[in-house]
């Protein structure tokens, strides 16, 4: 939960949205109106804030928050 | 006074100005004007109001050492800005009035420790009154620009007419020292190097592919004396540059904006794949292309709102056979996009460091002939009751090029797609942009109506 929390947080900087209004199944791309650019940055500052380094081939079938707290979890 | 590190895209401006030994190179201008009348008094005081809440516009830079390095700060708000002048430009034509804007559009910043944007309030032929602002780009880049622009007319709407303050832009020092802290962090520093020295552990050297065909890089050979060599000269004693726009219009510019969309190719890769397709076709069919791509770096709400130089180029770099479908050639250079995303705090510098390293090449050499930036965002007044007012934008070019062919393509507010050539009148001229347009429309069109063609095909039906 604690992990989830820190990562939408993350992610509001991004957004703009608070937390509670960032649900597991919004699209990066589609809700959130992330670019490509947006995604591989928030990668970054995910992998800065919680010591990790994704494999390339994870990053490229993330397309919701939901899945990319999974994959978080995965690392943890 | 507080000096920092400047960030990689400050740099990359940075070494240019030390390069080309004028800070001409590193010069940014526009003019955004309402055709209506204006208080004068009251946007020279909205002017005075953002140069307190922007950071940016308050930067100026330390003397630079003798490898040209120089350390950034930024002067307290307090402090008030110099002169703003009103110019008369009304009483000529338009293109006389276009004419004086340029020449203040090469003035250069000579000096350390000194401002380093200017803001001249105009009055323009045809009813058009507003602003001009030249500033040097380790300041501000355009999506910065846009962003300055629009608060500045909101502020003034706010004062004319009583509408809403814009919101307080996002503070940039508390920005810039995120930025530093990003790029001075020692393990994130490490993936970069390891991403970008595996390119070329992968690919080897790059090869160079110009505009005008194989001619180029065969004098740079014969020049050299190097029969082997992959990169070609660099003008540096004649910059001036030339400009030619190209404008697609609406229906077409939509279509090329619906096939981004239904195949979730960034306008971006499309356009990289056009070029790298128009260079591959003029230099013999190589398949090892270069292209500098500009990459404006602004992703959370902060990062969009705090002004500054965010925009810095990495070389995309791919080898795409004839045989690759154009579709799939547009994937393939999104996928190494996003890769390049992932690691682009980098310092470009530290990229051609390394090539120099491994491959000693002369100096003054490069891979790329061309640069390309796509800029989605234009400036607007959506403030109220400016919104609707017929509008003046223009981008004055600096003058002195560091690139051969620089290439901006943006959206007009008709919807064209606008198509910006700046070139080194040292090594192009007109006619060349004007085939490189034309072929590159012909390339574009051919692969979004026919994505499954192969680049081959395309590259022979053209």
């Amino acid at each position: 939960m604690e992990t989830e929390m820190k990562f939408k947080q993350l992610l509001t900087q991004y957004t703009g949205l608070q937390p509670e209004n960032i649900s597991n199944d919004m699209r990066f791309r589609e809700d959130l109106s992330m670019s490509s650019l947006d995604f591989m940055t928030l990668l970054g500052d995910i992998e800065d804030e919680f010591d990790i380094e994704f494999e390339e081939s994870d990053q490229v079938h993330i397309t919701t928050v939901g899945e990319a707290i999974e994959l978080l979890g995965r690392y943890l | 006074m507080t000096t920092y590190k400047l960030t990689p895209a400050q740099n990359m401006h940075n070494i240019w100005i030390h390069n080309y030994g004028t800070q001409q190179v590193s010069g940014v201008s526009i003019v955004a004007a309402l055709k209506a009348p204006m208080e004068f008094s009251l946007l020279e005081e909205c002017i005075r109001e953002e140069y307190r809440r922007s950071g940016c516009l308050r930067l100026q830079f330390t003397k630079p050492d003798k490898k040209g390095n120089v350390k950034q700060y930024i002067v307290s708000k307090e402090k008030p800005m110099g002169e703003i002048k009103l110019v008369d430009l009304s009483g000529l034509t338009y293109d006389e009035a276009d004419s004086t804007m340029q020449h203040w559009a090469y003035e250069t910043f000579d000096g350390d420790n000194i401002p380093m944007c200017e803001f001249r309030l105009v009055k323009l032929p045809q009813g058009y009154n507003g602003l001009f602002v030249h500033m040097d780009h380790r300041l501000i880049d355009a999506s910065g620009m846009v962003g300055i622009m629009g608060d500045l007319f909101g502020l003034y709407a706010s004062k004319v007419f009583g509408t809403k303050q814009p919101d307080t832009p996002a503070d940039f020092k508390e920005v810039l020292l995120k930025d530093l802290e990003k790029c001075s962090n020692e393990r994130r520093l490490e993936k970069d190097r390891r991403f970008w020295a595996e390119q070329l552990d992968t690919l080897g050297e790059p090869l160079y592919s110009d505009i005008r065909g194989r001619g180029v890089l065969e004098a740079s050979r014969q020049k050299h004396n190097a029969p082997e060599l992959r990169a070609a000269d660099i003008v540096l004693d004649d910059l001036f540059v030339a400009v030619k726009d190209y404008y697609l219009e609406p229906e077409p510019a939509s279509r090329v904006m619906k096939f981004c969309e239904r195949n979730q190719i960034s306008p971006t890769n499309l356009l990289l794949l056009t070029i790298r397709t128009y260079l591959s076709k003029v230099n013999g069919g190589q398949e090892d292309i270069t292209i500098q791509n500009f990459i404006s770096r602004r992703s959370t709400i902060d990062e969009w709102h705090s002004g500054g130089s965010r925009t810095i180029m990495f070389p995309c770099r791919t080898v795409i056979g004839r045989d690759t479908e154009f579709l799939n050639a547009a994937l393939e250079i999104q996928l190494l996009q996003n890769r390049i995303y992932m690691h682009s705090n980098y310092d470009p510098a530290l990229i051609a460091e390394e090539m120099k390293r491994r491959y000693n090449t002369p100096d003054n050499t490069s891979y790329e002939s061309c640069y390309l930036t796509y800029q989605p965002v234009s400036v607007s007044t959506n403030s109220g009751r400016l919104k609707g007012i017929p509008m003046l934008v223009k981008w004055f070019a600096n003058g002195a090029a560091t690139k051969k062919m620089y290439l901006t393509v943006s959206h007009t507010d008709r919807g064209e797609m606008k198509f910006s050539y700046h070139y080194q009148t040292a090594c192009y001229d007109d006619k060349d942009m004007e085939l490189l347009y034309y072929y590159m429309m012909k390339i574009m069109f051919k692969g979004i109506n026919e994505p499954y063609l192969t680049v081959g095909e395309i590259m022979d039906s053209i």
